[in-house]
């Protein structure tokens, strides 16, 4: 074959990936030009990239590009789950986007590089979830970590903002260096960092490294170290509420949507992949993972008095009803992972949409106490509603996204007869309503004497329409949304089957 | 035979009276400018009026054919091809008395609520109607994942009337009412997973069938795994019913809730448990059902008696009411655990299961009539004194002559006078029970006999406590000048006493109507 | 083949490892902190370069992943110092324990 023709059709099936590094450097270089901080061009020009790389998202269903499912230089794959998390990731960026907007007036000067590192970040969830090596998943998950860790810190002269960057940064490098550990090891065990090759030696373990055959499910185990940290399973939790409530609100809707996905992308390579033949090993661990995580979140998350801590725990016991979905998946028809990606998607639609009305709020009044919400019905009804809806969602009462992820999570687990996990999981959600609706009941049944209309601006209003009719379409016409996610049918080659495993 | 009928010409009447209709007279609510209270209340009248005119037409012009047992009116379209679930909604003789009575406490709670309620009128409104559409939808939808959309969307108005026009203890009886059901829902949602894996469908048409010829779940299946899913549903209905002891959230929910809410709470959405026992329970698991009948007859002979008796502890009149629920609903659940005490027992107990469920359909219809009545007459003597202390009051006879008889009349009722529609109910339970009893099992006939315990401790509370306590003795001062009823009190009553005398004489053509569906439902389970 | 057998580096490994860890976790000093933080990855780096040497000769992952870790390693400790220097600059104390605004 022509090597030419080949570098360009490597560079089409990347080009979002390339449209979005470029992306980040070009803001940065107008920001360096531009004398005005808040200048229109800066998040203009980030939209842009990230639309057109989200267009270029689609490229590869059209017939005739020549790009076909595989993985370049056996680093990235170009499957159904990169393609579903660059749109996952590049719709919560835009929206994300939206709101920085309107928050980061007179909070910063350093706008520009805020646009470009979201940017970056963009990117870096994409590549993770992408990631088919162990080196490429390191690093992409390094650059999700390190963007992170300065966003969260990005308001510099802000001591809170400051604080939990520093908890984060620290939590995140002890646990990301426990799972280096654990990919040396697994690395060791097989002699390769490649995923496919990862699962062909434990298929058919070769003889001569017999011995330290047994370091794979120790790997795993340290792996989960680092996976569990990115996106915040009981007990490698204690740095989300800190982060969440000290950094700049937009990046904390980034960090509770973009880095779970790439968690959970990174998870179902990894242990459906590489560590598929030692399925009942990392079950086990995930599953005693998963209840303790929907508990201590959900348990934790009633004593909240912050808004934005609140969200941190209820996210944190999200996390632990998708990762429900990976423990019970069924390798014949991965309707488990199918279930992860639809509660993700429905996830990004509730939780952004939730954080925009917090946002809202937050300019509005300086505040993200939940007291304070005290009769948002008379102030601005239509947020009340709205945010109603998302709790429902969230809580998984229909007609909502959350509710149709619950009813495909909790299916694969009574479908893996998994009834312990069942039954705990959704007790654990009706404790959840407790805490949901207690914001609610601050909301509607309290503050008569609350009156002062309260006004969003427009890019808010816009994002919560958007998240809004997400919320509620993903349950009354859901078929799009699981035709993004591939037909059930044969979703096994959409997904896997077609890489050169 | 056909056992799902498309509705005649393919007009969607269901979905439009039932679910279309509420849908969007709740919207236009929300769409009337702020300030227009009298507006809204306007139009909520006239669109739940028209709603409940709709459900009339339904039964009568329709096109709907009381003596055919199959669903009627069916309609199907394809929802999520992907999951196998439909919109399928259907009437038969079991939904439509039902679904008329929805139609038509909806109109009543609305009429009466729009004298009553004059704080958040806009949200009021629009909350009620969106209820109408989740207990519509419960009683008309036929495919589980429907039924469960329509079931929990019923949850969250609720939560709101209770919270936001509730007495004192609001917040803590809305959160109470809302946690009690979803835990029964999501254990639910659960079992109803475990059919989908067992049976690949939610259509509760064919469900029975495929239940039966599934591995899991059939005749020689796992015991274990299908007795973990009935009480899964189980619990999820007994809950919403309420049995014992299942029904904690009940006396605060209906004391703390405004009339019009405890009305509705009371009329149908108690009824939805005992509507999905029958429709869905039953039918899909016959041989489980038959295996605990004994536990969930005792259960009910348990809240039989003990509502009775704690409704006589009790002196605020409205906490006394809703534990008198306890007591009727508990008939509904005898006559339920009657009907499926015997499975293979041979025609001749077919006539008497039939009887008692027939009494179990009929007491929803009933109990519903008259127990909302009966909390209309609350919220009527409470408007005037701010009280609902049985002690404080007294020989109000003299003073309220016309309350006293609407009173007289509805407790009576409530006691199983004969020639009121409770008696009809509590007398074929009763008789349905005791000849099963008689003829197959001796325990319940046992049980019955305690049972009827219930009814002397009812005649008891309601003489004594409500007739004695409220009308008769001696005049508290204070109440001298209390105004009688007035007309728009009157009209809101009226209909629904009207209705429980006609039905009390004459029960034939709704008895008619839940027959073709009773006998249907048992045809099933054998 | 080499004489020293493939344990011995690592446990070498297994043992800076732990005394990171150590250092990482018993320190209060942010500086000390990412000092251990630096040790872990250094053992992992052991661990790799022993394991491609002894597992996968022919192979250059192993190297090549050791040589991406020290470089994230340095871009990591370039983030986590400038965040000390902030930190610094607002509360003048890098001890861990005295930054505790946030706590539930």
């Amino acid at each position: 074959m022509n090597t030419n023709v080949d570098w360009l059709q490597r560079s089409l099936a990347i080009g979002p990936e390339l449209l979005l590094m470029l992306g980040g450097l070009v803001v940065l270089l107008v920001d360096m030009w531009l004398a005005d901080d808040d200048h229109p061009l800066l998040p203009g020009l980030t939209g842009l990239f990230m639309v057109g790389a989200l267009i270029w998202s689609f490229v590869p269903f059209i017939p005739g590009m020549g790009i076909t499912p595989g993985t370049i230089y056996g680093m990235f794959a170009l499957d159904n789950l990169t393609i579903f998390f660059r749109v996952f990731v590049l719709t919560s960026s835009l929206l994300v986007l939206a709101l920085t907007t309107v928050y980061i007036k007179g909070r910063t000067e350093q706008t520009g590089e805020f646009y470009s590192l979201l940017l970056f970040i963009t990117l870096s969830v994409i590549l993770a979830s992408a990631a088919n090596n162990l080196i490429m998943i390191y690093l992409a998950f390094e650059f999700l970590s390190l963007t992170s860790y300065i966003m969260v810190g990005w308001l510099r002269d802000d001591v809170r903002s400051n604080e939990a960057a520093m908890k984060y940064l620290l939590y995140g490098a002890i646990s990301s260096a426990v799972m280096l550990y654990g990919m040396s090891l697994l690395y060791g065990a097989t002699g390769s960092t490649n995923i496919a090759e990862i699962a062909a030696v434990f298929a058919n373990p070769r003889t001569e490294i017999v011995g330290i055959f047994n370091l794979g499910i120790t790997a795993a185990v340290l792996m989960m170290v680092g996976f569990g940290f990115k996106v915040a399973l009981v007990p490698f939790h204690q740095w989300s509420p800190d982060a969440y409530e000290g950094a700049p609100t937009p990046v904390t809707t980034f960090l509770s949507v973009g880095p779970k996905a790439a968690g959970f992308a990174i998870m179902i390579r990894v242990l459906t992949g590489a560590l598929g033949a030692q399925t009942e090993s990392w079950q086990a661990m995930l599953s005693a993972v998963a209840i303790l995580t929907m508990v201590v979140g959900n348990l934790t998350a009633l004593a909240q008095t912050d808004m934005k801590r609140l969200l941190a725990y209820s996210s944190i016991a999200q996390a632990g009803y998708i990762l429900m979905g990976l423990v019970a998946n069924n390798p014949a028809d991965n309707f488990g992972i199918r279930a992860v990606l639809v509660y993700l998607l429905a996830y990004l639609f509730t939780n952004i949409g939730l954080f925009v009305s917090v946002i809202g709020f937050e300019q509005a009044t300086g505040s993200t106490t939940i007291d304070d919400y005290r009769g948002l019905i008379r102030r601005s009804p239509f947020h009340a509603m709205a945010m109603v809806i998302f709790f429902l969602s969230l809580l998984g009462i229909p007609p909502t996204a959350g509710f149709l992820g619950k009813f495909l999570v909790f299916g694969a687990v009574i479908n893996a007869e998994l009834y312990f996990l069942a039954v705990v999981g959704m007790l654990t959600s009706v404790i959840s309503a407790y805490y949901y609706l207690n914001v609610v009941r601050v909301m509607f049944f309290q503050g008569d004497e609350e009156d002062r209309p309260l006004r969003f601006a427009f890019p808010l209003q816009a994002v919560l329409v958007i998240t809004l009719v997400g919320t509620l379409l993903m349950n009354l016409y859901p078929t799009p949304f699981l035709n993004l996610i591939g037909e059930p049918t044969n979703l096994v080659t959409q997904l896997f089957g077609q890489l050169p495993f | 035979m056909e056992t799902f009928i498309p509705s005649p010409q393919g007009i969607p009447w269901l979905s439009i009276v039932c679910v279309i209709a509420p849908l969007v007279s709740a919207i236009v609510t929300l769409f009337i400018p702020s300030g227009n209270d009298n507006a809204v209340k306007m139009w909520a009248n006239v669109a739940s009026f028209a709603i409940f005119l709709g459900t009339i037409f339904i039964w009568l012009f329709a096109g709907y054919d009381p003596n055919n047992p199959a669903y009627q009116l069916g309609e199907v379209a394809e929802w999520i091809p992907v999951l196998n679930v439909d919109y399928r909604v259907a009437i038969d003789g079991l939904s439509l008395p039902l679904v008329v009575l929805t139609g038509f406490l909806t109109w009543i709670s609305i009429f009466y609520s729009t004298r009553v309620i004059n704080y958040r009128v806009k949200e009021y409104f629009f909350l009620f109607l969106l209820l109408a559409v989740g207990m519509f939808g419960v009683f008309i939808a036929l495919d589980y994942f429907l039924f469960y959309i329509f079931w929990e969307i019923g949850l969250v108005p609720m939560y709101f009337l209770i919270g936001i026009w509730g007495g004192a203890r609001r917040e803590y009886a809305a959160i109470k009412f809302f946690l009690y059901t979803l835990t029964g829902s999501v254990l639910m949602l659960l079992a109803i997973l475990g059919i989908y894996w067992g049976t690949g469908s939610f259509n509760l048409v064919t469900l029975p069938g495929l239940m039966q010829n599934s591995e899991v779940f059939g005749a020689n299946g796992n015991f274990l795994v299908k007795s973990l899913a009935f009480w899964a549903i189980f619990i999820a209905f007994a809950i919403k019913v309420p049995l014992f002891p299942f029904h904690t959230w009940l006396p605060d929910a209906h004391v703390e809730a405004p009339t019009a809410g405890s009305v509705i709470l009371a009329g149908i959405l108690l009824k939805l448990g005992g509507y999905g026992m029958i429709r869905i329970l039953m039918p899909l698991f016959p041989d489980t059902f038959n295996a605990y009948w004994i536990p969930i007859a005792v259960l009910a002979v348990i809240s039989i008696v003990y509502g009775a008796l704690v409704a006589m502890a009790q002196w605020d009149l409205k906490k006394l009411i809703a534990y008198t629920s306890v007591n009727h609903m508990g008939y509904c659940m005898l006559g339920i655990a009657a009907a499926a005490s015997t499975l293979d027992r041979g025609p001749e107990l077919m006539e008497s299961r039939a009887i008692a469920l027939n009494g179990a359909v009929f007491q929803f219809i009933a109990h519903g009539l008259i127990t909302g009545a009966l909390f209309l007459l609350v919220g009527v003597i409470y408007e005037r004194a701010h009280t609902r202390d049985i002690k404080q009051f007294g020989g109000l006879g003299a003073v309220l002559p016309i309350f006293y008889g609407f009173m007289a009349i509805t407790t009576f009722a409530s006691l199983g006078l004969p020639g009121l529609a409770g008696f009809v109910s509590e007398f074929m339970v009763f008789r349905g029970a005791f000849g099963v009893g008689l003829q197959a099992q001796p325990i319940l006939a046992i049980l019955t006999g305690i049972a009827l315990l219930g009814i002397v401790f009812t005649a008891a509370l309601f003489l004594w406590k409500v007739i004695q306590g409220l009308f008769l003795g001696t005049l508290n001062e204070k109440w001298a000048n209390l105004p009688d009823m007035h007309a728009w009190e009157m009209i809101s009553v009226v209909p629904l006493v009207v209705l429980f005398i006609f039905f009390g004489l004459y029960p034939a053509p709704i008895l008619n109507l839940i027959n073709q569906g009773v006998v249907k439902i048992l045809g099933m389970m054998s | 083949m080499s004489s020293i057998p493939l344990e011995w580096y690592l446990m070498l490994a297994a043992v800076l490892f732990a005394i990171g860890a150590f250092g990482a976790f018993s320190r209060r000093n942010a500086v000390a902190i990412l000092m251990g933080i630096e040790l872990m990855l250094n053992a992992v780096n052991i661990n790799l370069v022993a394991f491609w040497r002894y597992v996968e000769p022919q192979g250059l992952e192993g190297l090549m992943f050791a040589i991406f870790s020290i470089t994230v390693a340095a871009a990591e400790a370039a983030v986590a110092l400038a965040l000390v220097l902030a930190l610094y600059r607002t509360r003048d104390t890098i001890n861990v324990e005295e930054i505790d605004l946030l706590k539930w």
